[in-house]
């Protein structure tokens, strides 16, 4: 009698769609996922013991290269962490200067997720479309910070430099190009009946279950949980701005892509209103911070909401110049958790579908 | 209706097709570098007081300085950065306290043999006895005080004074 | 003035041989006709693969292949140069004998279905009476070939491939063969020469558009191009059947996608566009210019579409073409035939 097999088909660490070098072993009836079994660890680095052995100030730019789509992000909630612990305050100008590398990071990190979405699906013109806009993004950056990717903007305390001239204006004109672009991404990805098939009520998570197992970022909120830490414990200077947060309903893939495209809507209208509000703010870009750092002994943890979820820094000192532990609550880490679960049952075009809803980057999940 | 969203897709496609493109090619064409960039290092050694802040601010230990005491002053003898290993982080250029460290808006740093990799900035013989100051704007090929000496280890046969290479000003061999 | 070009050539040639007995004579004539299609499909190959790279790049806002020769012509010489270059690697565990068959057959059902197509008036290599018959059954032959080399890659991701591309090639065929049976019909007659004559007066995608969008979604499904591409779906299978091929014999997979490409826009310019026939008799451009015209557009359409669309995923393409396509297949078998009792019934 003929008889089925159950193979083992590795989603290995080379491969096209796996947004880095990130391994599922999945095990497969024809085409159906029985079980998958997720393997990260092909990027480590050893970042958080890295940081054992630098300074406060010299472990800014390892924080770039974890989420190195959103850098200036990672690199303010180290910051803020190091700055809880000392308690340093930071002047308003920088604040508003952190703001708004952290939102154009946030837009950067956006457009690649939505761009390699898009690839992953198979339409690869979404991804060339959503890099023209990311080049704009990265050549405002470069000219804030001089960097493209790896920003190391900022400091304990504020933020490396100032503005150059005319880059606010900047700024500006492009938020004001910027919706017409997210107008073209929903006509051709999203309001696409393929992705739509492709997407929809697929891999679904329901809210108690995104609660349970601390999902953050846009998969928490499309599944319709409000959880957005800008709003619910405002950090900064963004109980000022005013921006609503995108939910989805139904949990599905195409749940998070929307939310994330809506995101993009209202990074547009946080930036409008961040770079009308900074010029009417004057001041240093840095606060007062004594030339070498040596926090008081303690621990601190503080946490901001990234691209691609929470990112949450702990910051143990014992005094001296270099941290005692520094450990980097990772949001696309903690995302993962669920894979196995919501990868059974699912045919092999799903896992691709699924693992790229999920928005990781595998700086992160690595550390 | 079904298909009102491919007939969409097709329709923005199709405008894409007509739009003019905005590629730079390279390298007919260079891109515009900002002021800011992070290029590679230069050192204006007369402003250089040899202190090593940047040395100690560096999170990866790219650079490398060695100096000899002429007189009351530390000399700066060897200056090499590293870009191997560097970040470009811009932690070293932020500590300087006497402001000679910038970057250039150089980016290729490429070279066909690994140990040609570490840019030397500077490499020069301290004098025995204390200089005069000399004006600080005069930069290229100034006078007795530097004197290029290729080493044998690192083959280059110096196209560029030292100090031009140091200034920024000339790439290193092999870069462009 | 160009319009019997070929036939003047194929004249002068009969005549020049005059000296020979008649069956030597039209040997060498139809020896001659066939290496000239053979050359066609190789250079056409040639030329689409740079057209598609030059229309994909204007798609995405970039700009192409610009740099080998002048404006990027010769970047397809290039990479064949470099393809043929490269050692065919040949797993250890791999069923050598028929790893390289399907890659050296795969030329073959696509040359011998050119041999019937009509390319200008009276410019059919072999006019057979059964042309539409002979082109459906050779073109299903591709099947085996691909499932061929999914298989003998001994890779699990050329095996889903292979499965993939036998369920989805065989489902597709069904809806595509019963929707030109309402061309056949409304002519009467299997032969491509008589079915383009018959279009004289009206194209038939005015009276079949909907034979028509479904010929040309089954053509996409055969040719393996997206939205229909899950059979090498890149983000998932890496390369699909072909992933273990490299140098020349993944060459033959690459240009045979495009020639494939090259008979089904044929097939829907013959079948639904009028094939040579010029439209509002504008005679001035020859006959077989017209057909490539025509194709030139279908091909240009197939290419729009596979830069813009995702692909289906499995279970979705077996549904659309069961329960969609074969249904409105038929539907349209039974809509031609009331149709066509109907209007003789009337007496038009």
């Amino acid at each position: 009698m003929l008889k089925t097999q159950e193979y083992n088909l590795n989603l290995g660490p080379q491969h096209p769609s796996t947004h880095g070098v990130f391994r599922i072993l999945l095990t497969l009836d024809g085409e159906r996922v029985v079980k998958a079994e997720p393997i990260p660890g092909y990027l480590h680095r050893g970042v958080e013991k890295l940081a054992e052995a630098r300074t406060y100030t010299q472990f800014i730019p390892y924080t770039d290269r974890l989420d190195y789509l959103a850098a200036m992000l990672q690199n303010w909630g180290y910051v803020m962490a190091v700055e809880k612990l000392m308690g340093i305050e930071v002047p308003e100008r920088a604040e508003y200067m952190r703001v708004i590398c952290g939102e154009l990071s946030r837009l950067a990190s956006h457009l690649i997720a939505i761009g390699t979405y898009s690839m992953d699906t198979g339409g690869v013109t979404g991804f060339e479309l959503a890099l023209r806009e990311r080049e704009t993004t990265m050549d405002l950056l470069e000219e804030l910070t001089g960097s493209r990717m790896t920003l190391s903007y900022a400091r304990i305390g504020g933020v490396a430099a100032d503005a150059p001239e005319g880059w606010l204006d900047k700024v500006d004109k492009f938020m004001d190009k910027m919706p017409a672009y997210i107008d073209e991404y929903d006509g051709l990805i999203a309001g696409n009946e393929i992705f739509q098939a492709r997407t929809m009520q697929v891999g679904v998570i329901k809210p108690e279950t995104a609660i349970s197992y601390s999902l953050s970022g846009p998969n928490l909120r499309g599944s319709g949980v409000n959880y957005d830490l800008r709003k619910a414990k405002p950090y900064s200077v963004y109980d000022r701005i005013d921006f609503d947060v995108p939910l989805g309903t139904n949990g599905d893939c195409y749940d998070r892509f929307y939310c994330r495209l809506q995101e993009m809507r209202q990074i547009v209208r946080i930036l409008k209103q961040a770079v009308a509000q900074i010029k009417e703010v004057d001041g240093p870009v840095i606060g007062k911070v004594p030339k070498v750092l040596k926090p008081p002994k303690g621990e601190a943890y503080e946490e901001i909401e990234s691209s691609k979820g929470i990112i949450g820094y702990y910051v143990v000192s014992d005094g001296s110049a270099k941290p005692y532990r520094i450990h980097v609550r990772r949001g696309s880490f903690i995302n993962l958790g669920y894979l196995d679960e919501l990868l059974r049952g699912v045919l092999l075009a799903d896992v691709i579908a699924i693992l790229g809803s999920l928005d990781i980057i595998l700086g992160e999940v690595d550390c | 209706m079904f298909g009102k969203g491919l007939v969409k897709g097709l329709v923005i496609t199709w405008k894409e097709f007509w739009t003019p493109k905005v590629t730079i090619q390279y390298p007919e064409e260079q891109p515009p570098v900002p002021e800011r960039f992070h290029g590679r290092l230069s050192i204006e050694v007369d402003k250089c007081i040899a202190c090593g802040m940047c040395v100690n601010a560096c999170p990866n230990k790219v650079i490398e300085l060695k100096k000899q005491k002429v007189g009351k002053k530390q000399f700066l003898t060897d200056y090499v950065q590293n870009v191997q290993y560097c970040l470009f982080c811009g932690l070293c250029v932020e500590a300087c306290p006497k402001d000679a460290l910038h970057f250039t808006a150089i980016f290729n740093m490429n070279q066909y043999f690994y140990d040609n990799l570490p840019v030397v900035l500077v490499q020069r013989e301290a004098p025995a006895e204390p200089v005069e100051k000399e004006e600080p704007a005069a930069k290229a090929g100034s006078g007795d005080k530097v004197k290029p000496k290729p080493k044998a280890k690192v083959d280059k046969s110096v196209p560029a004074a030292a100090s031009e290479v140091a200034a920024g000003k000339a790439p290193d061999k092999e870069g462009q | 003035m160009f319009e019997n070009l070929f036939v003047g050539i194929a004249e002068g040639l009969r005549s020049s041989l005059g000296g020979l007995p008649l069956e030597i004579n039209e040997a060498i004539v139809m020896l001659v006709k066939l290496v000239g299609i053979l050359l066609f499909i190789l250079l056409s190959a040639l030329w689409l693969v740079y057209m598609e790279r030059k229309i994909a790049a204007f798609m995405q806002a970039r700009l192409g292949p610009n740099r080998t020769g002048p404006k990027g012509l010769l970047q397809t010489t290039a990479t064949i140069g470099k393809l043929m270059a490269k050692e065919i690697f040949i797993n250890k565990e791999a069923d050598k004998v028929c790893f390289l068959l399907a890659s050296t057959l795969i030329f073959v059902p696509t040359l011998m279905v050119l041999a019937v197509i009509p390319f200008g008036k009276n410019m059919a290599a072999i006019d057979m009476n059964i042309g539409l018959l002979y082109l459906i059954a050779i073109t299903s032959l591709d099947v085996i070939l691909f499932w061929l080399s999914g298989w003998a890659s001994n890779n699990k991701y050329s095996l889903i491939g292979g499965m993939r591309s036998v369920a989805q090639m065989v489902s597709y065929e069904l809806p595509m063969v019963i929707v030109l049976l309402g061309v056949v019909m409304l002519t009467g007659t299997l032969n491509l020469s008589e079915i383009i004559e018959a279009q004289e007066h009206t194209w038939f995608i005015f009276t079949q558009p909907i034979a028509f969008i479904i010929y040309f979604i089954c053509g996409l499904a055969e040719c393996n191009r997206t939205p229909f591409d899950l059979v090498e779906g890149e983000s998932e299978l890496v390369q699909g059947f072909s992933t273990e091929y490299s140098g020349m014999a993944f060459a033959m997979f690459y240009l045979a996608e495009y020639a494939n490409m090259v008979v089904i826009c044929f097939m829907t310019a013959i079948l639904f566009l009028g094939g040579w026939q010029a439209p509002f008799g504008w005679d001035f451009i020859p006959s077989w210019l017209w057909l490539f015209l025509k194709m030139y557009v279908m091909m240009f359409l197939m290419m729009q579409i596979r830069w813009t669309y995702p692909r289906f995923r499995v279970d979705q393409l077996m549904g659309f073409g069961w329960k969609v396509l074969l249904p409105l297949s038929l539907a349209n078998v039974f809509i031609t035939g009331a149709g066509m009792y109907i209007y003789r019934a009337i007496g038009w």
